[in-house]
């Protein structure tokens, strides 16, 4: 009996000094030839079941299992504002704390550019790391709904736009917004008369759509499989240019619905805007040999995502190219800044 | 093959021995990150992923999922036992969950009842743990389809329900119970809003565009307020130096709570199956419910067993309940839950419709194993009790640095800024103050929870209703938790006109 207390206590005794150990040195970030020395944060800036927070967890799982990154690598989920609440913190407190990652897609320039709700931080307050793959919007209705395509759904909306309530776990304004109104906006829908409510993250999404309180919603192709499978939505259409494989296969894409109009999410991996040298050398090198080897290539196969690598630079320029592109569909939509 | 079927099937799964080890490591760390401020449920379980996966990787995917699995759970109701702890002994509340435990709990120990609040807590998160694995296994099916149907009006309406009930934290003065829940109200639309991306209150300043972290409100008014209250009354408190007491709780004591776990069990459970309620408000509803059914209201806030059984069942019943959604659909209801989602996942599980047609071993292996879980975690924490309760007898020049310790090391482990810990001293203050003036504490902690649960989902309601706000009396669910609501506020009032002496309004 002793004896197992005094283990109880040797165990508690050790989670202080690890809780303890690990607050202690953060901050410390000089001549850092041996990064990382410390366990290192994902953060998936919304709430857990989404596109990014999906591709945090898939990425510690590689690099982990790998063993390509030695330490301990933890995802957080911080919610709220489609990422804007994290990317405050990121851009302010964790400017320099190279053992914070940040996963985020196109809304990290939307939520820069538009008008409502716009956040003060954009990439340009980052160190973007790489794009680690592609992804696209999906428009999903509950199984036993009345729309079976996505002409059908568009001329309801038309008729009267307050009779469809259309749902996604993202913010007003943001890439499931964009995504929701787009199929609208490319029929001659006012997009701001579309009625969107907004969830913390896609999971959410999901259930009000299944409970009966959205009547459709746009959400990441790849979250939708398994509802799809077992049978309890319908997918109305995809943003790709060609149909996707595995689940999905048999779902039009906008284009082949009657809509012209495509949108792709690229996913990336941020660090912070001062992150020292070593680090940076140290992630590109990393998330490169993570592309390269097979285990992450099943594991995108596994979750129907497409691969798509870019490095830093190149990851850098494109979103240089993408921030016009998304200034100019916000500008369409009278969402600009 | 029938339900009894697959949970026979279960228990082949979960008594095989490695899983019934893993089982039991993870509801002794999970034990461990409950009493630690902190180290919460959520990072518990997030830090442990990896190291299972280490344990795990010689064996077939589907045996390592369902022993990891079994282990994380293990971590997250384990912690549900442990948070009770700190809350009872130092008023130092480790989850936010525990936080309504502290009215009662602290005052039982200091009356010298920390074993029997602390063992009362234990057998009621047993109970409790039991009740909502039996309902997980008869009911998952209808009730997550009731989960689904709580919509963004009957969230808006339960939880103001919930605020109408705050009475029920009052203590002497219904006034100053609704000044605080205001006030916590207004301090949870601090920072970015979720809905629109606003930044609201922040002054630009970067901090505060994450709002104000729960726990550090919550661990500044209870712990360091208490801190200051005792090192400012120094001579007063000076002579009582507690004693344990017995650590059995007495017949009476176990006659006392059994109503009280039995209800809080019941509520906690189907609070928990809802997305996003979660354990804390189970843990305030429960209180808040018994204290107006109970004979003698007035005790509560002065160390009613009650008070603590109830909380402590309702928030391990939940715990239990979050797992339906999670389970069934895929939504995971809280951030423990979404973690553990991520675990399955990674072994290439996929909580949701088709889990348990997929992976029937993974899914009735982890039902079965909590059984066995939570029966440890009962013999576990019943030794430990007579351990813990030592605590008190430390005297308080002692006892104080460590609560001070615990407290800014736990705020600071979870938000990482000094500016936290300037905050946590700053609603010590607030603490002491408050107190020392009857302004009760726990309504404000509770409107600060409510608060943007509250705005958000009246607003999704609205926007689904184009602003009409009859949406809210429309839906029946909804309704019904309005009409309750009203009553509760209007009922005491009419009676007091009648002339009935009615103790909500007239104690202290």
């Amino acid at each position: 009996m002793m004896k197992t207390k005094k283990w109880k206590k040797w165990l508690v005794a050790g989670v202080i000094l690890s809780s303890l150990t690990a607050c202690s040195t953060s901050g410390s970030n000089a001549g850092e030839s041996d990064y990382p020395k410390k366990p290192i944060t994902v953060v998936a800036p919304s709430g857990a079941g989404g596109g990014w927070d999906l591709t945090a967890r898939s990425l510690t799982k590689i690099l982990g299992e790998t063993k390509t990154v030695d330490q301990t690598m933890t995802v957080e989920n911080k919610p709220g504002g489609g990422g804007a609440v994290y990317l405050a913190e990121f851009a302010t407190q964790h400017k320099k704390d190279d053992y914070k990652l940040y996963v985020n897609s196109p809304p990290i320039l939307i939520n820069n550019l538009k008008k409502e709700g716009n956040s003060p931080y954009g990439f340009k307050d980052t160190t973007p790391l790489a794009q680690l793959t592609k992804d696209f919007g999906a428009i999903v209705v509950k199984e036993d709904s009345k729309y079976n395509n996505l002409k059908e759904l568009m001329d309801a909306v038309k008729k009267d736009p307050k009779s469809v309530t259309a749902a996604g776990g993202s913010a007003p304004g943001s890439m499931d917004h964009l995504v929701a109104v787009l199929p609208a906006y490319k029929s001659d829908i006012d997009p701001k008369t579309v009625k969107y409510v907004s969830y913390d993250g896609g999971g959410e999404a999901i259930a009000a759509l299944l409970g009966g309180n959205a009547d459709y919603i746009a959400t990441d192709a790849s979250a939708v499989g398994e509802y799809l499978k077992a049978g309890k939505v319908k997918v109305l259409g995809i943003s790709s240019t060609e149909r996707l494989k595995g689940d999905l296969a048999d779902v039009p894409t906008f284009k082949e619905a009657g809509i012209d109009a495509e949108f792709t999410i690229w996913r990336g991996v941020f660090g912070p805007k001062e992150m020292s040298d070593s680090a940076v050398s140290y992630w590109d090198k990393t998330l490169k040999k993570l592309n390269e080897s097979k285990e992450w290539q099943d594991e995108l196969e596994r979750n129907g995502w497409e691969s798509e690598f870019k490095d830093g630079k190149e990851f850098e320029t494109f979103l240089k190219d993408q921030e016009k592109q998304v200034e100019e569909l916000l500008k369409s939509l009278g969402m600009n800044k | 093959m029938g339900v009894m079927d697959f949970l026979m099937q279960g228990f082949q799964t979960a008594i095989q021995p490695q899983n019934i080890f893993f089982a039991f490591i993870g509801v002794l760390i999970g034990t461990a990150v409950g009493v630690l401020p902190g180290i919460g449920p959520m990072s518990g379980v997030a830090l442990l992923i990896p190291v299972t996966a280490t344990f795990t990787s010689g064996m077939d995917p589907s045996a390592a999922a369902t022993s990891s699995i079994i282990l994380l759970a293990g971590v997250y109701y384990g912690a549900m036992y442990g948070g009770s702890t700190t809350s009872i002994l130092l008023n130092t509340p480790g989850e936010s969950s525990s936080v309504v435990t502290t009215l009662d709990g602290y005052q039982m120990a200091r009356q010298g009842r920390a074993g029997a609040a602390l063992s009362i807590a234990a057998i009621g998160s047993f109970f409790a743990g039991i009740v909502s694995i039996i309902g997980l296994v008869l009911l998952a099916d209808p009730l997550s389809e009731m989960a689904l149907k709580f919509g963004p009006a009957e969230y808006f309406s339960l939880m103001l329900l919930g605020l109408a009930a705050v009475s029920g934290l009052a203590g002497g003065s219904i006034a100053k119970a609704w000044m605080m829940t205001v006030t916590g109200l207004l301090i949870a639309t601090i920072g970015i809003d979720a809905v629109s991306g606003v930044a609201r209150f922040t002054y630009d300043i970067p901090v505060l565009f994450g709002g104000l972290e729960f726990l550090t409100v919550a661990v500044g008014l209870f712990a360091l307020g208490e801190v200051f209250k005792t090192v400012l009354h120094k001579e007063e408190e000076a002579e009582k130096v507690a004693k344990v007491g017995r650590v059995i709780p007495s017949r009476a004591d176990l006659k006392e709570s059994a109503g009280p776990i039995a209800r809080g069990s019941f509520l906690g459970f189907f609070i928990g199956v809802l997305p996003g309620a979660g354990a804390t408000l189970a843990s305030f509803f429960s209180y808040i419910a018994e204290k107006k059914i109970s004979k003698n209201p007035e005790k509560f806030g002065k160390g009613a067993i009650a008070g603590v059984a109830a909380p402590e069942s309702a928030n391990n019943a939940a715990s239990g309940g979050a797992m339906i959604p999670l389970l069934t659909l895929g939504i995971p209801g809280s951030g423990t839950t979404a973690i553990l989602m991520g675990a399955l996942i990674m072994y290439n599980v996929q909580p949701g419709p088709l889990l348990f047609s997929d992976h029937p071993d993974v899914a009735w292996g982890l039902i079965a194993s909590m059984f066995i879980g939570n029966l440890m975690l009962l013999i576990l924490n019943m030794p430990l009790v007579k351990v813990f309760a030592k605590i008190i007898e430390t005297p308080a020049k002692y006892l104080l640095p460590i609560i001070i310790a615990i407290s800014v090391f736990g705020v600071y482990a979870v938000q990482v800024t000094t500016f936290d810990l300037f905050l946590l001293i700053g609603f010590g203050l607030a603490g002491y103050l408050l107190a020392q003036n009857d302004y009760p504490i726990a309504p404000l902690v509770l409107g600060l929870v409510l608060g943007p649960m509250i705005e958000n989902n009246m607003r999704r309601a609205l926007t689904t209703s184009n602003g009409d706000f009859m949406v809210f009396v429309q839906q029946p669910i909804s309704a019904f938790f309005l009409v309750c609501a009203v009553l509760w506020i209007l009922v005491p009032f009419f009676l007091r006109l009648k002339g009935k002496n009615v103790v909500v309004n007239v104690e202290g």
